[in-house]
């Protein structure tokens, strides 16, 4: 197997962050990181940027929309059902 | 009394749903609409998102006989919201996306990354050096001008936290696709976080 280095590495780290790798690849993986610095922390960000969209995006749904979903989904019944009649 | 598990999972109340169950269906829509609707803000944006999350919940009620009762409901109803995201933004025929190819890391001719560790590890404190209701912004932008296919594996896989096998299941898609559809979004948007916050990609 060809040796690692950042860029074979990155492009496989989604896969060996899941388990999807052959246990050597996965290996020469971690003897890469564990030199490299850069990659080292490339893939500390790597791993945290989600965590951060995630809290940045997240947002409650206003009540009134609540509301509103099931006021129109009882209107939609209602006309489904004279249809029916 | 035992009540086996299934009894009171999301197919159980579909099914009764299908059945003309009023109740059952409203207990689905509330159990359901906060997901749509933050899935929904995600994939297209907060103006747009109340109707997705009309349009989702309609579909559900028209397609409920559909359902087929040995499918996760979860995975059917992602589907829907996922989908109906899509056709919104098609009709809003924005112009397309700037790519964000230009945030990808950078590589010298030997394959080793080109920036400092410290330039590389700033992504991570994106969250003290902006301040928090431009990050918001900025993080929804990254989202917007992924391509449509990258979005949505990234916004389903890293925002809303479903498995890879779950958003292979709602995409149709195998997992190795959905890893590889996520990684290139990891990608994209870390660089892109990270050249606003003084870093290099």
């Amino acid at each position: 197997m060809k040796d690692i280095v950042c860029v074979s590495g990155i492009e496989l780290l989604m896969e060996y962050m899941e388990g999807a790798l052959a246990s050597d690849v996965a290996a020469a993986i971690e003897a890469h990181v564990a030199a490299c610095p850069r990659c080292e922390a490339f893939i500390a960000s790597y791993r945290e940027m989600p965590r951060i969209v995630r809290d940045a995006t997240r947002i409650e749904i206003p009540a009134a929309l609540e509301a509103s979903v099931l006021a129109a989904l009882r209107a939609a019944r209602r006309a489904a059902r004279r249809r029916d009649e | 009394m035992i009540v086996p598990a299934a009894e009171s999972g999301d197919e159980a109340f579909a099914a009764r749903a299908a059945a003309g169950d009023d109740a059952a269906f409203e207990a689905l829509v509330v159990r359901y609409q906060h997901r749509i609707f933050r899935l929904a803000c995600r994939l297209t944006s907060e103006t747009d998102a109340p109707d997705v999350v009309q349009e989702t919940f309609l579909q559900i009620y028209r397609h409920l006989s559909t359902f087929r009762g040995g499918a996760q409901f979860s995975t059917w109803v992602y589907r829907i919201a996922t989908n109906a995201s899509l056709m919104l933004r098609r009709a809003r025929a924005r112009r397309p996306a700037e790519p964000l190819d230009e945030f990808l890391p950078r590589f010298d001719a030997d394959g080793k990354l080109e920036a400092t560790p410290d330039a590389l590890r700033i992504t991570s404190r994106v969250e003290e050096l902006l301040d928090r209701h431009e990050l918001a912004k900025k993080a929804q932008a990254a989202i917007d001008r992924l391509p449509d296919l990258y979005r949505e594996a990234f916004v389903l896989r890293d925002l809303e936290e479903l498995s890879t096998a779950e958003v292979a299941q709602v995409l149709r898609v195998d997992a190795a696709t959905v890893r590889q559809r996520v990684h290139r979004a990891r990608l994209l948007v870390r660089g892109y976080l990270s050249e606003l916050a003084g870093g290099r990609p």
